[in-house]
């Protein structure tokens, strides 16, 4: 073979996908930051379409929207509440902190900022907790 | 009718500079290179754009190319040094008597230089050894060893030539006497071609004598390795020098974030293995703090070898003996066979030199009367290179 | 002297296709680099294919996995891993030429058009005193064009149009430093939905740059100047 009938195959192409996100095992606070607001925002999203689909129980009249509440009163139902908060509260600190970085605030500070806003979502958690229960 | 097609053999900083003059003048050029461009000597090296100082009285054939070459690259290659200075430091007695004929030399090479009083040097160079006695600016500086030999290939490569990386040559292609390509072996496929050519050229570096031991013929090469050390932190401005006879460790080289610490030197037969020999590491430590005495505490961020690629026929001790010039051999006259040419010895500092004697060598063999033009065109972004080719 | 497995990566399209992990066990010392390991590996078996250039951390050509961290394989030493297995793969998100050989063309595609001078002013040494008449010594930039930045990234790897931290890392260094560039020009490039906002701030990318470029950190500084319009006067210089 000849050099003008030989040719080299293209590279190989990566392929991108979602799945990067989740590539984090040896990954840093500022990669775990990132995955968990990910998924905190991701199951916001879920918890807005079950909020409506609560809602909706009042267009079924005011027996069915009773029968909705009280099953809502249920210990399951009231530790996923728990949890709906946990995600609230880091979603929202984490985003102040996302904020703050955009104007350059802190931002080689950013681990830190990182697990304050962690310590203080478990705070209001606990706290949450113990109000309801 | 198709120009002449050359095949260069290294894509290190001699093989760069010889495809981008030959593509300059109208030849077609093929680069093959059995790794990644420049990592064989060329990437290792100290990063030094020399002034010729170095060699000013020992090897003034060497520092006369070196001071010619560093105008030129200066102009045709802006952007790709650190434009700092060297300083010659004397610190003993001795360096004190070996100062006398270091100016005489550099006067007699036409470097240009600047005698400055120790305080100022203290000045200019907090770190520098409290002892000096004497120092003398010349116009070192510290290039980007890989990214200089990028812009040689990416200009020659905007005018047509083609860049074979992880390219081995197998066997040098032979009619009679005469050479009439290669045969190469992809590493990316693993498939042998042949790549056919009017002229080879053998700009293998410290291989050179490996490549030409392919045509039959012998080349007088002595792969001279020495161990580097890269310290972090920014211990110096300007490149500092011993002034004195160069001997190990008595240049350190600023480059970026870090500080280069060389050289050892000794000779090997085959420059594929050389041994980093751990001891230089201490060795290089230990001379370095003669100039700057705080480079002792510094953290070791790498040491490496790599292989000067002299002439020498042999019987050479350390290599420091031998003339860091450059060679081109024309077989045909030499060995009596055609069609091939080795570029042999020199420094990154002189790659476009030799390129140009070894361009005029080829021109010359194919009967054509094309000009070098490498003095004046401004070579492209080391960025270039990579630009997507159709 | 220790004896240490390694598991490299080998492809070669029509070769080595699909993938695999070769073996191989190489005894090492102190000093010994993840690079000296290959350019053992490589005397006895020519077909390993891999980038390097300058042996100490200043070319960024020898970029790869090293036990799924990037780094820059010459200034990685072995010892130091602390593991008796080494796994050796090639950077991530980037087309892959051969084993660990990945093809620079989309880093520069992206990089050069911010057009970052090589050399920048030098920061002079504490207590250095250099007279009047020299001006300024100049110095290379920081970043090693390595491509370990856009391996560790999660957002280039979910988003091939995504300008990446190297490219706009070198655009705040323009914008920090602009050297007779156009800052306008540059600002424009990156204050796009593919540019500076496309990051989500994981930064991962400062977290493995081999020479401390942070681009993370200038890419929030890329967007507090375009919030605050600091910039909008020509540059800070």
């Amino acid at each position: 073979m000849n050099a003008e009938e030989y040719r080299r195959p293209a590279p190989r192409l990566p392929a991108p996908q979602a799945k990067e996100w989740l590539a984090f095992s040896k990954r840093g606070v500022g990669g775990w930051a990132f995955l968990l607001h990910r998924l905190t925002g991701l199951v916001l999203v879920f918890y807005l379409f079950l909020h409506l689909a609560v809602l909706s129980a009042l267009a079924r009249g005011p027996q069915a929207y009773q029968a909705m509440l009280a099953f809502m009163d249920s210990p399951l139902i009231v530790a996923l509440e728990v949890g709906l908060i946990a995600t609230i509260a880091f979603h929202a600190l984490n985003g102040i902190r996302l904020v703050l970085m955009g104007f350059g605030v802190g931002v080689r500070a950013h681990k830190a900022l990182f697990w304050v806003a962690f310590v203080l979502a478990a705070g209001l958690t606990a706290l949450a907790a113990l109000a309801m229960f | 009718m198709n120009p002449p097609h050359v095949v260069v053999i290294g894509g290190g900083a001699t093989g760069a500079a010889v495809a981008h003059d030959l593509a300059l003048r109208g030849l077609r050029v093929t680069v093959v290179e059995r790794g990644e461009v420049t990592s064989g000597t060329t990437g290792r090296h100290h990063g030094l754009l020399h002034s010729g100082a170095r060699y000013a009285v020992k090897d003034q054939e060497s520092a006369k190319e070196c001071i010619e070459e560093n105008m030129i690259l200066r102009r045709i290659a802006p952007g790709s040094f650190e434009l700092n200075n060297g300083l010659f430091v004397a610190i003993t007695d001795e360096d004190m008597a070996y100062r006398p004929a270091f100016l005489e030399g550099l006067e007699t090479c036409g470097i240009p230089y600047k005698e400055i009083t120790p305080q100022e040097a203290l000045a200019r160079e907090p770190n520098l050894n409290p002892a000096v006695k004497a120092a003398v600016e010349v116009p070192d500086g510290t290039m980007d060893a890989m990214r200089l030999p990028l812009r040689f290939l990416a200009t020659a490569q905007s005018h047509g030539a083609r860049i074979l990386t992880y390219t081995e040559v197998e066997e040098i292609l032979m009619q009679g006497r005469t050479v009439t390509g290669v045969r190469v072996r992809d590493h990316v496929t693993e498939q042998t071609y042949t790549i056919g050519a009017d002229i080879v050229v053998n700009a293998g570096g410290a291989w050179a004598g490996k490549i030409a031991a392919l045509a039959g013929v012998d080349v007088p090469l002595q792969p001279s390795p020495g161990v580097l050390v890269a310290v972090y932190g920014r211990w110096n401005n300007m490149v500092l020098n011993r002034m004195h006879r160069s001997g190990d460790g008595d240049i350190i080289v600023p480059q970026r974030t870090l500080s280069v610490i060389g050289t050892s030197s000794w000779v090997v037969e085959d420059p594929d293995r050389l041994e980093m020999k751990a001891e230089h590491i201490d060795l290089m430590y230990e001379y370095g703090a003669q100039l700057v005495p705080a480079i002792r505490e510094a953290k070791l961020r790498a040491a490496w070898a790599a292989a000067r690629p002299l002439i020498g026929s042999g019987g050479a001790q350390t290599g420091r003996e031998l003339s860091r010039t450059f060679k081109c051999f024309d077989h045909a006259e030499r060995d009596g066979v055609e069609g091939f040419v080795t570029i042999a010895g020199g420094k990154a500092t002189t790659a476009r030199g030799m390129a140009e004697v070894t361009a005029n060598v080829v021109v010359k063999k194919l009967g054509l009367d094309a000009p070098c033009r490498t003095r004046e065109v401004v070579l492209l972004p080391h960025t270039a290179y990579y630009r997507r080719r159709a | 002297m220790a004896e240490v497995t390694f598991k490299i990566y080998r492809y070669k399209p029509g070769a080595i296709d699909p993938p695999r992990y070769d073996t191989y066990r190489v005894s090492i010392e102190p000093h010994t680099t993840v690079l000296d390991v290959l350019e053992h590996l490589r005397l006895d078996d020519p077909t390993l294919t891999y980038r390097h250039s300058c042996h100490h951390g200043s070319c960024g050509t020898c970029g790869m996995l090293v036990n799924g961290k990037e780094v820059l394989a010459c200034v990685t030493r072995v010892a130091d891993l602390k593991t008796d297995t080494v796994v050796i793969e090639p950077l991530r998100h980037q087309p892959l030429i051969s084993d660990l050989v990945v093809d620079m063309t989309p880093f520069f595609e992206k990089y050069e058009p911010v057009g970052m001078p090589y050399i920048r002013e030098s920061e002079y040494l504490p207590h250095s005193q250099p007279p009047e008449e020299v001006g300024a010594y100049t110095r290379f930039e920081n970043c090693l064009e390595c491509g370990l930045c856009l391996s560790a990234c999660p957002v280039v790897g979910s988003d091939p149009d995504y300008l990446g931290p190297a490219a706009l890392a070198a655009a705040a260094r323009v914008v920090q430093e602009p050297r007779g560039q156009d800052v306008p020009t540059v600002l424009a490039m990156v204050d796009t939905e593919e540019g500076c906002w496309r990051c989500h701030a994981a930064m991962e990318c400062s977290e493995v740059c081999p020479n401390d470029v942070d681009p993370g950190g200038l890419i929030m500084f890329l967007r507090r100047e375009l919030l605050t319009g600091t910039s909008r006067s020509g540059g800070k210089r």
